[in-house]
């Protein structure tokens, strides 16, 4: 269990992080949603002990995230690409590995699993700088796993990243929770919030807007459904909270129909009811 | 301290990973000490000129304008100086040899056909062959001039006939044959020279060149002037102690960069998040930036002393290698906190350092700077590593002064590195 609570943090003038308090169950997978400068990678610094805050405390299943205890159970996965491009996969994977007193003999082992986790075995002995985007967005992840660590804190991994390695990435993050794994998740795209996340908590100017799972954030802020008509009569607009009922109701009073959409709310239109404005611009 | 070996271990193939980086650490310093060292140590021929000291203790007209000759040769560097000096000089092997013009060179110097020739001593070192021969041959061309001067002016050669008739006519130890003989010509000849000055116009000796006259152009004395060993054995002694501080220079480049790189990749907040401490991270940059300074030394030092013949004591040459490391580490970590960017910390590190060898000598050696460059040069710590490796080289350093640029090195270096750890910000954010 990771608890943070009431987290603050400043530089100089920017209030960067505001209040955060959060709780975050063992083997969950839970979502940071918010735009940038919303003090996503703020937060998981503070939790990861990459940084003091200024106030407020983070504790995984008790410890101090910046113990030596802890930092054996921390894995984390930074926003930038945090690899050596001049050497191979596994002379990257080796010098991690080598951080974090992992016996000799289970040393090949853990940089093996890790390279087939990301599926990157076949280039394996390659230059990070021959990968592509995709690829070294894996080895990233990779990078953070040989220790076994029980929470993985990713920042915003699929960043500049090709639809195949993106599905992959979901893979490895959805395995990683069968395996026990407990998981903050930083992401500007909904999308990836609404697939994988137990829980989200929604971010914005330091500030934690919402928090719960992604059917309880749309209940409470998503609104009604949107509908369109449009047939003879012309073009058809309601906001509907029981949309079969009323679509068939407005569908008996229209000739001719042409067309029907629907918008059903997404974490965007809870974002826009939030803040109002946009998740991205 | 396994953690710091990895971390080093990595560095290092980044290093040798990067192409420029090894051409700048290690070719570069041994190129560098190669061309300069071949340039300094051109064998004296061509228009590498020898330096002399020359001492005109004759004073005289003729002797005035032998020096003259002398200094406007290509041959020679000249300095006029005492009897004293010069020898001096010489024996501190601040210049090669000294000549010395002796009372009555002068009037030696007007007799060309009569007389001793004029004598010039010269003051060389017994092992100095071939430079010893190189200049009894300039001198030698010089003195062939006497002869063509004397010729080529008839009205100094008019003289020059009166005065060795005389000679001759005093003198009992040329047979009486030779004495009618000579006195028959020589007043023919001055018939004819006057005859020559009445035409208004001189008449040459004929071919340029008067090797062929039996008669000796100059007499060269050589005195042994016995050199102390003091001065560098050859150029690369001055060069290979060049070359180790641009070599050094490549590494607290590479490794100020390899820092801030590692906050800029990000790869330093997988370290700081990892269950290494601070003190370990810095010292192992520290570590390999001093492990890297060492492998250039003495891979220079190896090369000078095969291929190069530098000679050296390996004592004192571990002593310096030591001081300047640290020096050097220390001044790493300082720009290293500077700077945020690969391209500031790359752009601070060379302007600085660059200075430092410039005034430090690293490119003009310290000994041949002006003096008012000499006491800037006080304030680089390149220059005191240099002292340092020359004292191990050739400067013959007790330990005792050896302790100058070594305490020195260590105190910037410690100075530096504190200054610089606490100034360092590891993470990024
Ligand atoms: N080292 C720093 N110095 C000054 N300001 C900072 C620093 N790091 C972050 N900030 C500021 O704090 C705020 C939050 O930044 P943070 O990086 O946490 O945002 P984020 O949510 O991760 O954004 P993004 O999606 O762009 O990564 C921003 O206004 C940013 O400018
Ligand atoms: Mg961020």
């Amino acid at each position: 269990m990771i608890q943070v609570d009431a987290l603050n943090k400043h530089f100089g003038s920017i209030h960067a992080v505001k209040d955060v308090s959060l709780e975050i169950p063992t083997g969950q997978i839970f979502g940071l949603l918010g735009p940038n400068g919303a003090g996503k990678s703020t937060s998981i610094s503070i939790m990861t002990g990459l940084i003091d805050c200024d106030s407020g405390s983070v504790a995984l299943n008790g410890l101090n995230p910046q113990s030596k205890q802890a930092r054996f159970k921390i894995g984390l996965i930074p926003q930038s690409i945090a690899l050596y491009e001049e050497l191979s996969a596994v002379d990257n994977l080796s010098f991690f590995a080598s951080l974090y007193d992992i016996p000799k003999n289970k040393m090949s082992e853990r940089m093996d699993w890790a390279l087939e986790f990301v599926g990157l075995s076949d280039r394996a002995n390659d230059r990070v700088s021959q990968f592509s985007g995709g690829m070294k967005r894996r080895l990233n992840l990779a990078a953070s796993l040989l220790h076994d660590p029980d929470y993985i804190f990713m920042d915003e991994p699929t960043a500049g990243v090709d639809p195949q390695s993106r599905n992959k990435l979901f893979e490895n993050v959805l395995k990683l929770k069968e395996l026990g794994k407990t998981v903050i998740y930083t992401t500007h795209y909904m999308e990836e919030a609404q697939k994988l996340c137990d829980k989200v908590g929604i971010i914005d100017h330091g500030q934690l807007l919402a928090l719960g799972t992604v059917d309880e954030l749309l209940k409470q802020y998503g609104g009604d459904t949107k509908v369109s008509i449009s047939s003879e009569q012309g073009v058809q607009h309601f906001e509907s909270g029981d949309v079969s009922q009323d679509l068939l109701e407005a569908l008996k009073k229209s000739n001719k129909v042409y067309d029907i959409s629907m918008h059903r709310p997404d974490l965007e239109t809870v974002f826009l009811n939030l803040t109002g404005r946009q998740l991205r611009d | 301290m396994n953690k710091m070996l990895a971390l080093m271990k990595k560095d290092f193939k980044l290093l040798f990973r990067d192409k420029m980086a090894v051409f700048f650490t290690f070719v570069f310093p041994l190129v560098f000490a190669f061309i300069f060292g071949s340039i300094f140590s051109g064998d004296g021929g061509g228009s590498k000129a020898l330096k002399v000291a020359v001492v005109d203790l004759d004073q005289t007209e003729q002797s005035k304008a032998f020096v003259e000759q002398i200094s406007e040769a290509d041959e020679f560097t000249v300095t006029l100086s005492t009897e004293e000096k010069a020898k001096d000089l010489v024996r501190r092997g601040k210049r090669v040899a000294y000549f010395i013009l002796p009372q009555g060179f002068g009037e030696d110097y007007k007799g060309v056909f009569a007389g001793s020739p004029p004598e010039v001593l010269v003051g060389i070192d017994p092992s100095r062959k071939a430079e010893a021969g190189y200049l009894e041959g300039s001198l030698m061309k010089l003195g062939i001039n006497r002869f063509e001067q004397a010729f080529s002016d008839p009205t100094a050669m008019t003289e020059q006939l009166d005065a060795s008739i005389a000679q001759i006519q005093e003198s009992d130890d040329i047979p009486d044959e030779w004495k009618s003989l000579l006195n028959d010509y020589l007043p023919k000849m001055k018939e004819l020279t006057a005859q020559e000055i009445g035409n208004g116009e001189g008449f040459g000796f004929g071919g340029e060149d008067g090797a062929e006259n039996p008669m000796m152009p100059l007499k060269v004395t050589k005195q042994e002037e016995v050199v102390k060993r003091s001065g560098p054995q050859n150029a690369f002694a001055i060069t290979i102690p060049q070359g180790v501080i641009w070599a050094i220079m490549g590494c607290v480049i590479g490794f100020a960069i390899s820092i801030v790189q590692e906050k800029t990749l990000g790869t330093m907040n997988r370290l700081i998040v990892a269950p290494i401490s601070r003190t370990q991270i810095v010292a192992g940059k520290a570590l390999g930036c001093f492990v890297a300074q060492i492998a250039v030394v003495t891979l220079l030092f190896v090369v000078a002393y095969f291929v190069l013949g530098v000679r050296f004591n390996l004592p004192k040459l571990i002593l310096a290698a030591v001081a300047s490391g640290i020096c050097f580490v220390g001044l790493m970590m300082f720009f290293a906190s500077l700077a945020k960017t690969e391209r500031s910390v790359a752009g601070i590190t060379n302007a600085f350092l660059l200075m430092m060898g410039m005034v430090g000598g690293a490119m003009i050696p310290l000994f041949v700077m002006p003096g008012w460059m000499q006491a800037i040069s006080n304030f680089s710590p390149v220059k005191w590593a240099i002292v340092a490796f020359e004292g191990a080289v050739w400067r013959d350093f007790s330990y005792g002064e050896m302790m100058t640029p070594v305490l020195i090195l260590i105190a910037i270096g410690v100075v530096a590195f504190i200054l610089g750890t606490r100034m360092v910000k590891l993470e990024q954010a």
